[in-house]
C-alpha cells in the first residue's frame, strides 16, 4: 500500500514534466512572442527588448521550459501580466468563491442523481424508466450556454428569486450569489449523472449474486439498497471523485456570468488578456490535483473493494 | 455409492406421504416484442417428503428454468409461466410476491452453479450467511453471527469462526460453495434446489461437495430438487430422475429403472454416449444411434450397438515425434516497490515425456495444475522459461520467428471455447482459409475455398455453410469448424485443449468420434488436455496426470485407471462419480 | 435455413437498428441536417442570411419563421448557416480525432509494454488538464476563428476514445480467437488489423456520434466566448447575441439557435444509445 502510494506520487514527476511540455510548446513555442502583443502597436523596439528580458524570453528555449518546471515544482509561478499580482495570491483569493459555488453543488447534484438513478434502475423498463432517460437525454441537448441566459434571464431578472450576479465572500451572504449558477450547475450534471449511474446499477442488477439475495427472501428494494448499491459505489466512486480537481477551477462559464470572482473567472480574464503565467499556473494546478485525486479514487477504492490490494 | 444405497433404503415406505412439491402442467414462455420461446413445455412431477429428484437434461433443456420457476426468480414479463407449482399444498404461482419472500431462503432454497459470482463479493461470507437468519429467524446480529459460525462448521469450512470474516475472494471455489450451502440450510429449508451445484468444481472438490449434500438431506430431513447435466452425478444422488429434453419432460422414473430399462431413445442415447471408466471402447455410441433428427426413435439392433474393444498395441510405432525434456514454465510475480519481480509461478515445472507419432497423449489434472499452460508452452504460444521441446528431432525452443512460424504448419491447437476462439466478424469461409492465406498455400482463392469445402464435408458439416457467420452456428458446429481450421494446413500434429469440455455431452461424443476418425484418416498425433478422466480414458492410448505443474504418472490409458501407482492419482480416479452400469442390452428394441 | 439469408453481424445491427423507430427517426434528423449543411456549403437553394429583408427585431411570423436581428436580417437564415458551421466542426473533428485515438489506442493496448507506458502517460497527462482550458488555449493561441476551432476539437477529442480502445484491444488480444491466429502463424499485422480492429469498429462508431455532438456542443461554448467562428453566424454567436437581447424581450434568436442545435444533438444521442444496442455483442441476447 505505502509502496503503491509512494510509487504514484512519484508518477506526479512525469506527468507535471508532460503538462509543462505541453504548456511549454503551446505559448513558448507557437504562441509566439508576446512581448509586441502585451506592449501594443507603438511600442519601441527597446521596450518589447527590455520586456522579453524582464519576462526571461531572450533565454534559450530549453531554459524556458526548465522555468515552466521549475515553478511547478516550487509553486512560484510569478505575477500575472495583466494584473501584476502574485499569482500565488490570487489563486489562494479566488478559490473560496469558487469553492463555495462548486463544493455543494456537486454534492446535491451527486446525491441527487444516485438517488434518481435508484428509481429509475428500480422501475427499469417502465414508464418512469422510459421518462427519466428521455428526459436526461433531452436535458443534454441543450447547450449549457443556452441554458445559463435563460435561468438567468427568468429567475433572477424576471421573477427576482435570486441575485442576476455579484458576490459576497462572507458566510451567509454567498448563498444568495451562488444559489442560481449552483442549480445550474446541478441541472446540467443531472443529465449525464443520472444516465451513468443507471448503467452502472444496472450491470449490477444482472448478476448472480442479486439473484442469490433474492433467492434468501430479500424485497427488492433490500437488494438494490444493500446488494447492489455497494457494488455500483466501486464505479461511481471513481467517476465522482475524478471530477473533484476539476471543481477547484471553478465554473468557467457561470463564473464569468454572474460575475463571481473565483478561479474560473480568473482563469477566463486570463485567457481573455493572454496572460499566459496565470493560464500555466491554472494548468500545472489542475494537473497536480488531478493525479492527486485519482491516487485518492485507488485508495478509496480498496474501500469499497475488498477484492483489490494495492501493491 | 455407499451414501446413494443408504439413501434408497431409508426412503422405503414413504412413498405414501403426499407429496411435498408438485408440479402441474408448468408451461414457461419468454416473450418479448419481437420472439417468443417456450423453454418449459407442460411438465408434471412431483418431490415427495425426504427424497431427492434429479432433473437431466442438456443446455437449453429447460431444467434451470424449471427450477428458478419454482423459486419464482424468474423476471415476468418476460417470462410468462401458466400450470400449478403445489409446495405443501399451496400454489407458489399464485402467492402474493410478499408471501413469497417468506418462502425464498426459509421454506424453500437454493444453490447455483457458479459459487465464483454467486456470492457478493463486497460483503464477507459469514454477513452474507447471518443475513438470511436474521431476515426469517428475527435473530439480532450477535445470534445470527454465532449461528453462522456453527453453519460454517456444518457444512465443513475449517476454522469457521475465522472464515465467517472472510470475503469470497479470500476462499476456495470448494468453499464458497459451501458458503452458499450454509446459507441455504441456515433456515432448515424443507426443499433444496441444486441447479449444477458442482459442475465449476474440480472433481475432487465435487465428491466432497456431494457427500455433503448427501449428508445434510439425511440430518436436516430436507427434500432435494437436483439439476445436472452430468448422468454420474445423478445416479450418485438422486432417487428418482426426470429426463428432459428440448424443454420437454421425456421420463421420469426411479434412478435405477432409468439407467437398466429406459424407454425414450433420448435417455438411452444419452446413458450410452457417455464414456465410461470401466470400459475402452473404440468408439463412442452417439444420441443418433437410438434417435433420429426429428426425435423419432431408430430401431436398436445389437449390431447398431455393438461396441469394439479398443486395441493399444495397434498404433505403437518406434518413431518419436515429440519429446519433451525438463520444460519449464515460469510467470513472474511482480510487486513491491516500481513493480520488481518478487516471486514466481511454476506453471509448468520440469515436465518430460515422448509421444509416439500417431498417438494420443491425454493430459489430465484439476485447475491450476498446468495443463494448459504446457500445452500452449509446446506450441510456443507461451515461451517456455527452460527445457527442451524436440519435435521430429530439432529443438524447437531455439527457433528464430520466421522459422517457428513456418513449423506452425505442422503443429496446430484446439481451443476450449468454441464461442471466443472464432473471429465473429469473419466468414466461415474466411476463417477456413485464413492459414492458407497466412503460408502463402493453396493456390488460388478459388482452390483454397475447395480445400475448406472438403474440410467442412470431413468434419460434417455442409460445404455450402462457408458464407455464414460464427454465430449463425451451435457450439458443437462451431467446435467443427475449429476442427477444420486446425487441419487446414494438414498438420501432424494437435493439441486439443479441453475441446470438448464445453459441449453438452450427446455433442462431445460425436466430437471426440470425429477426433478418432480424423486421426486416422490425416495421420495425426494428439495431446488431448482435459480435466475430464472419463473423456481421456475414452480418447487417448496413453494418459499423464499433472499436478502442480508435474507430471506425476504417465503410463499407457488402460493401466493408469486399472493400476494407478500414485496416490494422487488414486484420489482423482476415486472421486468420479460412477454412475451406475448401462444395460445396452435392455436398449435393444427389436 | 438455406444459405441465402446468412447475416454478418454488421447486417444483423444495421436491421435491429431500422427496426428502432426512434433510432430512424434520429438517422433521418442526421441526414437532413447533412443535406443541409452540404446544400449551405455549395450555395444551393439556401435563404440568404446576409442581407436585411425586413426592419430589426421582427417577432416570428409567416414570413421570417424565426423574426430578424438587429440588423434585421433573417434569423432562419442564420440558423441554417449556423448548421453548416455545426455540421463541419462534427465531421472534421471527428476526422481528425477518431483516427488518432484508434491509432494510439491500439499500439498502447496490442504492444504493451514500453510503448503502452508512454501512450499512457501522455494519456494521462492530457486529460489531466481541464477539457475547456486546453480547448480555450489552442484556440487562443492559433488565432481566434473557424480552423482553429477544429484544431483544438480535434486535438483534445481523440483521449476518451484512445483510453477506451486501449482497453478493448488489450481484452481482445487475449482472446483465443486472436491466439488460434498466432498458431497458425499469423504475424502482428494480421492480428491487430485483421483480427481485432473490425472487432473494436463498433465502439469507434458510437463514439463517433458522441464526438460528433460534443464537437457541435464545443463549438457553441468557443463560439460563445468569441474565440470561434468570426464575421459570419453560428449558433454559438446568436447564442452570444441574444444576452443583449433578452432583456429587449427579444427571445427568438436564443430559441432558433438553441432549438437547431437541441434537435441535432438530441438525434445524436439517442442515435447513439440505438447504435451501442445494436451493436455491442456483449448485449446481445440479453
Amino acid at each position: 500500500m505505502t509502496n503503491y502510494i509512494i510509487r504514484r506520487l512519484l508518477y506526479l514527476i512525469p506527468v507535471v514534466l508532460g503538462v509543462g511540455l505541453i504548456i511549454f510548446i503551446l505559448f513558448n513555442v507557437v504562441a509566439g512572442d508576446p512581448a509586441p502583443l502585451l506592449l501594443g502597436k507603438h511600442a519601441t523596439p527597446q521596450q518589447v527588448h527590455e520586456l522579453r528580458e524582464q519576462l526571461g524570453l531572450n533565454k534559450p528555449l530549453y531554459m524556458q521550459y526548465f522555468d515552466v518546471v521549475r515553478s511547478s515544482f516550487t509553486f512560484d509561478f510569478g505575477r500575472s501580466w495583466a494584473t501584476r499580482q502574485e499569482i500565488f495570491e490570487m489563486i489562494k483569493i479566488g478559490a473560496w468563491p469558487s469553492l463555495t459555488l462548486t463544493i455543494p453543488a456537486f454534492f446535491l447534484s451527486t446525491v441527487i442523481s444516485i438517488l434518481l438513478a435508484l428509481v429509475v434502475a428500480f422501475y427499469r423498463g417502465k414508464g418512469i424508466d422510459l421518462f427519466i432517460r428521455f428526459l436526461c437525454i433531452a436535458g443534454m441537448s441543450i447547450s449549457s450556454v443556452a441554458y445559463i441566459l435563460f435561468f438567468q434571464y427568468f429567475f433572477a431578472y424576471k421573477l427576482g428569486w435570486f441575485e442576476i450576479s455579484g458576490y459576497e465572500p462572507q458566510f451567509p451572504d454567498f448563498f444568495s450569489y451562488v444559489a442560481l449558477p449552483g442549480i445550474i450547475w446541478i441541472v446540467l450534471s443531472l443529465g449525464p449523472d443520472v444516465r451513468f449511474f443507471r448503467t452502472v446499477i444496472l450491470d449490477e442488477i444482472y448478476q448472480d449474486y442479486v439473484r442469490t439475495a433474492r433467492a434468501k427472501g430479500l424485497g427488492e428494494i433490500k437488494v438494490l439498497l444493500k446488494h447492489v448499491l455497494r457494488n455500483a459505489m466501486i464505479p461511481i466512486i471513481t467517476y465522482v471523485v475524478i471530477q473533484i480537481p476539476f471543481l477547484i477551477l471553478g465554473a468557467l462559464l457561470l463564473e464569468s456570468f454572474f460575475s463571481i470572482p473565483g478561479l474560473g473567472g480568473i482563469t477566463l480574464n486570463a485567457l481573455n488578456s493572454s496572460d499566459f503565467p496565470v493560464i500555466k499556473a491554472m494548468a500545472v494546478l489542475s494537473s497536480i490535483a488531478y493525479i492527486l485525486f485519482s491516487l485518492l479514487t485507488d485508495i478509496l477504492y480498496t474501500v469499497a473493494d475488498p477484492r483489490v490490494k494495492l501493491k | 455409492m455407499l451414501f446413494a444405497t443408504l439413501l434408497i433404503q431409508n426412503s422405503k415406505g414413504s412413498d405414501m406421504e403426499s407429496p411435498l412439491l408438485s408440479i402441474k402442467n408448468l408451461t414457461v414462455d419468454f416473450k418479448t416484442t419481437d420472439s417468443e420461446m417456450r423453454a418449459v413445455d407442460n411438465i408434471s412431477f412431483d418431490v415427495p417428503m425426504g427424497k431427492t429428484v434429479g432433473i437431466v437434461g442438456e443446455s437449453g433443456s429447460g431444467k434451470s428454468v424449471t427450477s428458478l420457476a419454482v423459486m419464482r426468480l424468474l423476471p415476468q414479463p418476460p417470462a410468462h409461466i401458466t400450470g400449478e407449482i403445489l409446495f405443501q399444498g399451496k400454489n407458489l404461482l399464485g402467492l402474493p410476491e410478499d408471501e413469497m419472500r417468506k418462502i425464498r431462503g426459509n421454506n424453500i432454497s437454493m444453490i447455483f452453479q457458479e459459487p465464483m459470482t454467486s456470492l457478493n463479493p463486497v460483503f464477507k461470507t459469514g454477513a452474507q450467511v447471518a443475513e438470511t437468519l436474521m431476515l426469517h429467524r428475527g435473530m439480532d446480529k450477535k445470534t445470527a453471527w454465532e449461528k453462522t459460525i456453527d453453519l460454517f462448521n456444518e457444512v465443513g469450512i475449517p476454522n469457521p469462526s475465522q472464515k465467517v470474516h472472510a470475503y469470497p475472494h479470500e476462499m476456495s471455489g470448494g468453499q464458497k460453495q459451501r458458503v452458499m450451502i450454509a446459507m441455504a440450510i441456515a433456515c432448515d429449508p424443507k426443499l433444496l434446489i441444486c441447479d449444477e451445484p458442482t459442475t465449476a468444481l474440480d472433481v475432487t472438490i465435487q465428491k466432497q461437495v456431494l457427500e455433503l449434500l448427501a449428508k445434510l438431506q439425511q440430518e436436516h430431513k430436507m427434500s432435494m430438487l437436483f439439476i445436472t447435466h452430468d448422468l454420474g452425478v445423478i445416479a450418485d444422488i438422486a432417487d428418482d430422475v426426470v429426463v428432459m429434453y428440448r424443454s420437454k419432460m421425456v421420463e421420469k422414473d426411479k434412478t435405477r429403472s432409468i439407467f437398466e430399462t429406459s424407454h425414450h431413445p433420448y435417455t438411452k442415447g444419452l446413458i450410452a454416449c457417455r464414456p465410461d471408466l470401466g470400459a475402452n471402447p473404440k468408439r463412442l455410441l452417439t444420441v443418433s444411434d437410438f434417435m433420429d433428427e426429428e426425435g423419432k426413435g431408430l430401431m436398436v439392433t445389437r449390431e447398431r450397438i455393438q461396441v469394439f474393444e479398443k486395441d493399444y498395441a495397434a498404433k505403437n510405432s518406434n518413431e518419436v515425434l515429440l519429446e519433451i525434456n525438463d520444460l519449464h514454465t515460469h510467470f513472474p510475480i511482480k510487486g513491491g516497490f516500481l513493480g520488481r519481480q518478487v516471486g514466481e509461478v511454476k506453471a509448468v515445472d520440469g515436465v518430460s515425456f515422448k509421444l509416439q507419432r500417431g498417438k494420443t497423449l491425454g493430459l489430465v489434472g484439476e485447475s491450476g495444475c498446468g495443463k494448459t499452460t504446457l500445452g500452449r508452452s509446446i506450441l510456443r504460444l507461451v515461451e517456455p522459461t527452460s527445457g527442451q521441446i524436440i519435435y521430429n528431432g530439432q529443438d524447437i525452443t531455439k527457433l528464430a520467428a520466421p522459422d517457428m512460424r513456418l513449423l506452425r504448419r505442422k503443429m496446430q491447437i484446439i481451443f476450449q471455447d468454441p464461442y471466443s476462439s472464432l473471429n465473429p466478424r469473419m466468414t466461415v469461409g474466411e476463417i477456413l482459409t485464413e492459414p492458407l492465406v497466412v503460408h502463402g498455400l493453396g493456390g488460388s482463392k478459388r482452390e483454397q475455398l475447395d480445400a475448406a469445402k472438403m474440410l467442412m464435408e470431413k468434419v460434417g458439416m455442409k460445404a455450402n455453410q462457408l458464407n455464414r457467420y460464427p454465430h449463425e452456428f451451435s457450439g458443437g458446429q462451431r467446435q467443427r469448424i475449429c476442427i477444420a481450421r486446425a487441419l487446414m494446413l494438414r498438420p501432424e500434429f494437435v493439441i486439443c485443449d479441453e475441446s470438448v469440455s464445453a459441449l453438452d455431452v450427446s455433442i462431445q461424443a460425436q466430437v471426440l468420434n470425429l477426433l478418432l476418425d480424423l486421426q486416422e484418416e490425416f495421420k495425426l498425433t494428439y495431446i488431448f488436455i482435459s480435466h475430464d478422466l472419463s473423456v481421456v480414458n475414452f480418447i487417448a492410448d496413453e494418459v499423464g496426470v499433472m499436478n502442480k505443474g508435474k507430471l506425476v504418472e504417465l503410463d499407457r490409458a488402460d493401466r493408469i485407471y486399472k493400476q494407478p501407482r500414485e496416490d494422487y492419482t488414486k484420489t482423482l480416479l476415486g472421486a468420479i462419480p460412477k454412475g451406475l452400469p448401462k444395460n445396452l442390452e435392455s436398449f435393444i428394441n427389436s | 435455413m438455406s444459405s441465402q439469408d446468412t447475416r454478418s453481424l454488421w447486417a444483423d445491427a444495421f436491421s435491429r437498428l431500422v427496426k428502432d423507430r426512434w433510432a430512424l427517426i434520429s438517422l433521418l434528423v442526421v441526414v437532413t441536417y447533412a443535406l443541409v449543411a452540404l446544400m449551405a456549403t455549395l450555395g444551393i437553394g439556401m435563404p440568404d442570411w446576409r442581407s436585411s429583408l425586413g426592419i430589426e427585431y421582427l417577432a416570428p411570423s409567416g414570413e421570417f419563421w424565426f423574426g430578424t436581428d438587429l440588423f434585421g436580417r433573417d434569423v432562419f437564415a442564420k440558423v441554417i448557416h449556423g448548421t453548416k458551421i455545426a455540421m463541419s466542426v462534427g465531421l472534421i473533428t471527428s476526422l481528425i480525432a477518431i483516427p488518432i485515438g484508434v491509432v494510439i489506442g491500439a499500439l498502447a493496448g496490442y504492444f504493451g509494454g514500453w510503448v503502452d507506458d508512454i501512450i499512457s502517460w501522455f494519456i494521462t497527462t492530457f486529460s489531466s488538464i481541464p477539457n475547456i482550458m486546453l480547448l480555450i488555449s489552442i484556440t487562443l493561441i492559433m488565432g481566434k476563428g473557424l480552423l482553429s476551432v477544429y484544431l483544438a476539437l480535434g486535438m483534445t477529442g481523440w483521449v476518451g476514445l484512445a483510453r477506451l480502445i486501449r482497453g478493448e484491444v488489450m481484452k481482445h488480444k487475449e482472446r483465443e480467437y486472436v491466439q488460434a491466429a498466432s498458431a497458425l502463424g499469423g504475424g502482428h499485422y494480421r492480428k491487430l488489423f485483421v483480427h481485432i480492429l473490425p472487432n473494436v469498429t463498433h465502439l469507434v462508431i458510437i463514439n463517433t456520434s458522441l464526438q460528433f455532438q460534443t464537437a457541435i456542443k464545443s463549438e457553441v461554448i468557443l463560439s460563445y466566448l468569441g474565440l470561434g467562428v468570426q464575421g459570419e453566424p453560428s449558433w454559438g454567436t446568436m447564442i452570444d447575441d441574444a444576452r443583449m437581447e433578452l432583456a429587449r424581450g427579444v427571445w427568438w434568436q436564443l430559441a432558433g439557435a438553441t432549438l437547431a442545435m437541441f434537435i441535432i444533438v438530441l438525434a445524436f444521442n439517442i442515435l447513439g444509445d440505438a447504435l451501442r444496442d445494436a451493436l455491442d455483442p456483449k448485449l446481445k441476447g440479453k
